[in-house]
């Protein structure tokens, strides 16, 4: 079997990658796909902790269909506020969202 | 060590698709592009929750983020014309960000790899009946004595909330006179 | 097989306050379609019965310790404690909005639907005694508060104000989570009760703590962080407070902290507090604390100064709040000071949240229709044409600057006493000085209602229903401000040991 680290490692790499999309694009449908990208980092995490950890006790995949649901109902709130951004903007590109910023 | 068979060739095979899909996301100029990439990442996901022998979480893997969450966001690129504004794709910030991300990087891999480093070693784990881990189990986790109704509630009530707000919202703007 | 469970399992008697809310919030959904276009505020009447039926429910609830839910749902003071503070906030903030929404044309039932969704949230947030539980209240919290801040319709500035709550509370909401599943990973369980004992018996046995848990303990904190917005993760908040709709700037300034904190405490106090590196004195989490609540205070304070604009100053001084609170979880970091330190950040967040909604109330009711007019120019005259509104507001002023004889001077009391006696005397000592910091901007606007020279405009919004709220946000920062026990008796229950599933 592959040792449960890896799993761990790519889970890690892909949330980096996540918030990295997050932090430096400008469209805001580019950081809503990052940060679906940051939820199946969390998705991997959690079922490989439950494979490897505890697999007789369903709680870790089931935090993962939780994560699902989470992730449909944010995007689907994010569509529609980004149709309303563009509908009174002509454009969804993040300006002023700088997170860094102090 | 690890040996070389079936499942640490479709492993690898399943990480390039992950990460390169992910990195393709967050750098693509083309944002139509970007929710291709997308999809090959959660297909790569959904391969992952198969090698994990969670089979129906796979499922849903690609029905509900492929067939829908990722066709939202094609919808929300084409119906803000995301990917005729090409532009700048970073912000000035972009290398800052950079910096910030390895660095947290390199702290996750040590917090988390070291911990449980040698665990799940072959042998170690646990071998699954074919059973377990199904949609049956999952099910009966959400409902059962020591499960997650309330979660499940919540959530149900959560997507209520988050429908009826997506429509609030989305209204168009000749429903406002009627 | 498994048993399903039947109604009688899961123990319903106490948890009617959020449940009944929830569906109450949905029936309301219903009802809404029947209630004509132009007589949109029988909705809010509605929500406003709902919201005090709920109150009495949690009322009734406030001695118990129980769990429901299979141990998922925890009835306990602390839980209803914040219950009263979330369906205050949530009962003001409507008073706030009916003439609000009327007057710049937004009347839409959903909103009160939208915000009974929303308070559930919040009070399930304190109910949480589950890490799954924890993170879908909070979406249930988020989800429409984003929506809200979006609600002023066609408008720039709500508009980005939404998207950008969105974009940030997603990608706080996956950090949250991804700390969340770090916990399950070192513990094998998402449970709370079952967190603190595993994280105790490693404890007991003289290991230092897992790596891992400790990781995912500072991203869960990072997630909450951005929630609360405690520096450094605060940026969004001026923007979005600026640009949403000013009652649910009002709700957000309370409701989504007041359910961060709920959270917060959950989870480091209740289930983590002996989370240690091997001093046996404070938890390992406490410094990290300390630092936020110290860049917090100091930050929020001091950018304060500088703003011109009542949201912005107020989403500033709400960033310092957050800083006070922050004070009493590091204090709860300190071995045998948790409870202590829990009941401190109860009675603040109580007094802040009257005190809040009071000025918020009264920035309502100097706004015009269209948005403007919340400059602190504003203010200049309004001790002329609106003496008592004027009067009122100072006092609002003096009780968030922690001013004697105010419920706001309570609050940083017992935060100050109890950061002392677990040994943060420079944290302290960073808390008075910032409070004193704080007197410069607050008693600005005080100056200004009074002593500066001009004309003032006729406060467009005083109508009756926002005169209300500020008189009822008045009396509740002036009565516990005479009275202390008001507030502390009710905390005096409070106990911090997690409840068992």
């Amino acid at each position: 079997m592959i040792p449960l680290w890896m799993y761990l490692l790519v889970a890690a790499l892909l949330f980096c990658i996540g918030i990295y999309g997050v932090l430096a694009r400008r469209n805001a449908v580019a950081i809503l796909m990052s940060v679906e990208l940051m939820l199946n980092a969390v998705n991997i995490n959690l079922v490989a902790f439950w494979r490897y950890l505890a697999p007789q006790d369903m709680s870790g995949q089931a935090f993962a269909a939780f994560v699902f649901v989470i992730a449909a109902a944010e995007a689907a709130v994010g569509l529609a506020i980004l149709l309303f951004v563009y509908r009174t903007k002509r454009s969804v590109i993040v300006e002023d969202v700088n997170l860094l910023r102090w | 060590m690890i040996e070389l068979n079936a499942q640490t060739i479709a492993f690898a095979i399943l990480s390039v698709l992950v990460l390169g899909g992910g990195l393709g996301v967050v750098t693509t100029r083309n944002l139509v592009h970007g929710a291709l990439w997308l999809v090959l990442s959660l297909l790569g996901v959904a391969g992952y929750f198969v090698l994990l022998s969670a089979p129906f979480l796979a499922a849903v893997q690609v029905l509900v983020y492929i067939g829908a969450i990722a066709i939202l966001i094609v919808f929300a690129v084409m119906l803000t014309r995301s990917m005729t504004s090409l532009g700048e794709v970073r912000n000035r910030q972009w290398w800052l960000s950079a910096i910030t991300v390895i660095l947290l990087f390199l702290l996750l891999a040590v917090g988390i790899i070291l911990p449980v480093w040698g665990r799940g070693a072959p042998g170690e784990v646990t071998s699954l009946s074919a059973t377990v881990g199904g949609a049956v189990e999952l099910g009966e986790a959400l409902v059962a004595g020591d499960g997650f109704v309330l979660p499940f509630e919540v959530a149900s009530i959560l997507l209520t909330a988050a429908m009826i707000g997506a429509i609030v919202v989305a209204r168009d703007e000749e429903d406002e006179g009627a | 097989m498994t048993d399903i469970p039947v109604l009688a399992d899961l123990n319903l008697a106490w948890t009617w306050p959020v449940v009944g809310l929830g569906l109450g919030a949905t029936l309301l959904l219903v009802a809404d379609l029947f209630i004509p276009r132009d007589r949109k505020q029988q909705t809010a009447w509605l929500a406003l019965a709902i919201l005090l039926v709920s109150f009495l429910l949690n009322l009734a609830a406030f001695p118990v310790v129980d769990s429901a839910f299979f141990g998922m749902f925890v009835v306990d003071p602390f839980s209803a404690f914040l219950n009263l503070i979330a369906l205050t906030t949530a009962f003001i903030s409507i008073l706030l909005s009916v003439d609000y929404l009327q007057r710049s044309g937004m009347q839409r039932g959903e909103f009160y639907a939208l915000i009974l969704f929303t308070t559930a949230g919040v009070m399930l947030m304190g109910h949480a005694n589950d890490l799954v539980v924890v993170f879908v209240s909070l979406e249930l919290l988020s989800i429409p508060l984003y929506i809200l801040a979006a609600f002023r319709y066609p408008d720039v500035k709500s508009s980005e104000s939404g998207m950008k709550y969105l974009v940030l509370g997603a990608f706080a909401s996956a950090f949250f989570v991804f700390g969340a599943a770090l916990i399950y990973g070192a513990t094998g369980s998402t449970s709370l009760p079952h967190i603190f004992e595993v994280v105790a018996r490693g404890f007991a046995a003289g290991g230092a703590p897992e790596l891992l848990l400790l990781v995912g303990t500072g991203l869960v904190l990072v997630g909450l962080g951005f929630k609360v917005a405690v520096v450094p993760f605060h940026m969004w908040t001026p923007d979005v407070y600026e640009g949403a709709p000013t009652p649910v700037t009002a709700f957000m300034s309370v409701g989504a902290k007041v359910g961060g904190f709920a959270a917060l405490l959950r989870i480091l106090v209740f289930a983590l507090p002996v989370l240690s590196t091997g001093a046996v004195e404070a938890s390992a989490w406490q410094q990290v604390v300390s630092l936020i609540a110290a860049a917090t205070l100091i930050l929020g304070n001091v950018v304060a100064i500088a703003q011109q604009n009542v949201k912005r100053l107020l989403a500033y001084s709400s960033i310092a709040h957050a800083g006070y609170i922050m004070m009493a979880l590091a204090a709860a970091g300190h071995a045998g000071f948790g409870e202590q330190a829990t009941r401190a950040a109860l009675v603040y967040m109580l007094a802040y949240m009257f005190t809040n909604l009071g000025a918020f109330a009264v920035a309502i009711a100097i706004e015009k229709g269209d948005g403007s007019g919340s400059d602190l120019e504003q203010f200049v005259g309004l001790g002329r044409s609106r003496p008592l509104l004027a009067g009122i507001m100072a006092f609002f002023m003096l009780s968030l600057t922690g001013i004697p004889l105010t419920a706001g001077f309570i609050g940083k009391w017992l935060i100050f006493q109890v950061t002392i006696e677990a040994g943060l005397v420079p944290l302290a000592i960073l808390g008075v000085l910032t409070s004193v910091v704080s007197a410069y901007y607050y008693i600005g606007i005080i100056v200004r209602m009074f002593l500066r020279e001009g004309e003032g405009d006729p406060a467009a919004g005083g109508t009756g229903l926002v005169n209300g709220a500020v008189y009822l946000t008045f009396a509740g920062t002036l009565l516990p401000g005479i009275f202390p026990y008001l507030m502390t008796d009710l905390t005096r229950v409070v106990s911090t040991t997690p409840v068992g599933g």
